[in-house]
């Protein structure tokens, strides 16, 4: 191999070489950086949410007649819209998880708000909402139908939860949850009769996300939000008529705020998808940006030296040769980037780290991100390698 | 050594076509000095070219060293350049970012050389020329006469068959020129067959046989008749 005299030479001359080096670094720097934060936001809006979100939507009610029987209304839309065709199941509920809407209240294991307390995501259901969101029971039982209580909102009295298994625990750490009761931050007792395996409550950017409490109660209210799970792909096709159907069974209200889940969840992570994109734009901008460099610097070099490939040529190097030699050489000058480029990044992560609070960087970015520039290198210089090559040997008898 | 008949060759472009070599022949024995004169535009530089391999040839059948070499594909050519012949540049062409020695190393490496080999050779060739202790030089610190003899160094280090040498005094002062040009008889007088392409009288005259090239073609030749000096150096050896 040739790389003392290449090495050799891009040292004599070395301001084109060093710029594109630097470009290199900073590039490998900051894709780095860049990609791990997109697969750490990747990761975080495909995280598993526990529920069956593509097949979930909500739509709401809300009486504006003043006179109603809310028990009689929601008794008639949940029969009809559990037998609607292609309706798996329907529940109401206070808020919809993933929404970014909800309630959280700490709970404990003694009463009056003594021992550890965990903060737990709860909503309001009926028996039929294991099915509608499509949760697993890791351990004991559903709500009964009888279990389901009609309150006042201000006036919130059960005496059994399903709990995640997030939750149980945190709280009962020696994993004696299920049967135990538990006591929220006013005082009332709870009996934990299932355990939910996994499921994410409202707010997609808090920490205690999987922390999620069940309670058998409908709320009384003019404002009645039903949430239904729809047969695998037949959401649209329900979602579409829905408002209809419900407008027929009873016009002196308003049916309104028709949306997925999933529609829901993206807006929840709508921060972190645009954080994604926008990242995943720099990368590729910085990714075009370096190539054009390298292609640039490669083809000037090609054109002011032409008479030494030339001269090259002459003297027994074949095609292969000259492509060699300018592989080679972006080679080097991509390895002096990269080496820079890798101290540059770990810093650049320190930094991210202190400053904006984000996961330490995954070290197997940096190999990754080496290799990817070592083959974006030799990728961008090849157009202009092979240009040399076809430089003519003859080049090196002319004298102008 | 090298023997060319009936060669054409013919420089197209969309508006016309320019015969820079018509039913050339010559032949160059093993061991000859000759130069090739002529003048502007005549066809030198296009004999050297083909001489040399470093371009092709329309017509006609070209032997070097017994191959015939008329129809050898990129890499073959390349490849022969490299092992039998070496060439003098007028312009000198030594890479400029390249210490004297690296600039004699580049055909070594090429030829596949193991870095002991290229050593001995190198030392050996610059010593030859005399410029054994120059050689961490860069070439724009040396004079051209300095710069040639690299040149000439980086030609022999391969042990070519033979040597062709495109105006080699053309860009030197005369006391430079006659040390290069003595250079040259003593490398052959060392055996190595040397063409060269000049259109200075005086300096073809020391050569042991002229070709005259007018128009494409050979115009006259003369005998082979070896200088007695170099016989005399070839039987000292």
């Amino acid at each position: 191999m040739e790389i003392r005299p290449i090495l050799s030479a891009l040292l004599r001359n070395r301001t084109g070489a060093v710029l594109i080096a630097l470009q290199i670094a900073v590039t490998l720097a900051v894709v780095i950086n860049a990609a791990h934060i997109v697969k750490q936001r990747l990761d975080l809006i495909g995280r598993p949410t526990g529920m069956d979100v593509a097949n979930i939507f909500e739509v709401h009610s809300f009486d504006f007649a003043g006179e109603f029987n809310y028990r009689e209304r929601v008794r008639g839309d949940l029969e009809l819209l559990r037998n609607m065709p292609g309706v798996r199941a329907a529940t109401v509920m206070n808020q919809v998880p993933l929404s970014g809407g909800g309630s959280s209240s700490g709970y404990f294991r003694e009463p009056e708000r003594e021992g550890p307390e965990v903060a737990g995501n709860h909503f309001t259901v009926d028996e039929q909402a294991v099915d509608t969101l499509g949760v697993s029971l890791s351990a004991g039982r559903n709500f009964r139908l009888e279990e389901i209580d009609y309150m006042d909102l201000d006036n919130v009295d059960v005496d059994s939860v399903l709990v995640t298994a997030a939750f149980a625990e945190r709280l009962f750490p020696d994993g004696d949850a299920l049967g135990s009761t538990i006591y929220s931050g006013g005082g009332d007792p709870l009996t934990i009769i299932g355990i939910i395996e996994h499921m994410h409550g409202s707010w997609v950017d808090w920490e205690e996300l999987d922390q999620v409490v069940l309670l058998p109660v409908y709320v009384e209210q003019d404002f009645v939000r039903y949430v239904v799970r729809t047969e695998p792909g037949r959401r649209d096709e329900v979602l579409g008529i829905v408002e209809q159907k419900l407008s027929e069974l009873d016009r002196e209200r308003a049916v309104r705020g028709v949306r997925s889940m999933e529609e829901l969840a993206a807006e929840s992570y709508r921060g972190d998808r645009m954080m994604a994109v926008l990242l995943t734009a720099v990368i590729f901008l910085l990714i075009a940006i370096t190539a054009l460099g390298i292609v640039g610097l490669a083809s000037f070099s090609v054109k002011s030296r032409t008479k030494q490939i030339g001269t090259r040529r002459a003297i027994g190097a074949s095609r292969f040769d000259i492509v060699r030699y300018f592989l080679v050489e972006n080679w080097l000058i991509t390895t002096g980037g990269v080496i820079l480029g890798s101290v540059l990044a770990v810093a650049f992560n320190l930094w991210l780290v202190r400053t904006f609070e984000l996961p330490k960087l995954d070290f197997i970015y940096i190999p990754l991100g080496i290799l990817a520039l070592w083959i974006l290198g030799q990728l961008a210089v090849l157009g202009p390698a092979r240009r040399a090559a076809s430089i003519a040997p003859a080049i090196a008898t002319r004298t102008v | 050594m090298l023997k060319m008949q009936h060669v054409s060759k013919i420089y197209r472009t969309d508006l016309v076509e320019t015969h820079a070599l018509r039913d050339f022949g010559v032949h160059v024995r093993e061991g000859e000095f000759i130069a090739v004169t002529g003048p502007s535009g005549s066809g030198k530089t296009t004999f050297l070219n083909i001489a040399g391999l470093l371009e092709t040839f329309d017509g006609g059948s070209y032997l070097l060293d017994g191959e015939d070499v008329g129809r050898l594909n990129d890499r073959r050519r390349s490849r022969v350049r490299n092992e039998k012949i070496g060439f003098i540049f007028q312009g000198f062409n030594l890479i400029p970012d390249l210490n004297v020695f690296d600039n004699v190393d580049v055909p070594l490496r090429y030829r596949g050389f193991d870095a002991a080999e290229r050593r001995r050779r190198i030392e050996s060739t610059l010593d030859l020329v005399g410029l054994g202790s120059r050689s961490k030089h860069i070439p724009a610190q040396l004079s051209g006469g300095q710069q040639q003899r690299v040149a000439i160094a980086r030609a022999l280090a391969g042990s070519p068959r033979i040597l062709l040498a495109d105006e080699p005094t053309g860009n030197l002062d005369s006391l430079m020129a006659r040390q290069i040009l003595e250079l040259i008889e003593d490398i052959n007088a060392r055996g190595t067959t040397i063409v060269m392409v000049t259109h200075d009288p005086e300096l073809a005259r020391r050569a042991a046989r002229s070709i005259h090239i007018i128009d494409g073609k050979v115009s006259d030749l003369e005998p082979f008749d070896p200088p007695a000096v170099a016989i005399e150096a070839r039987a000292s050896a």
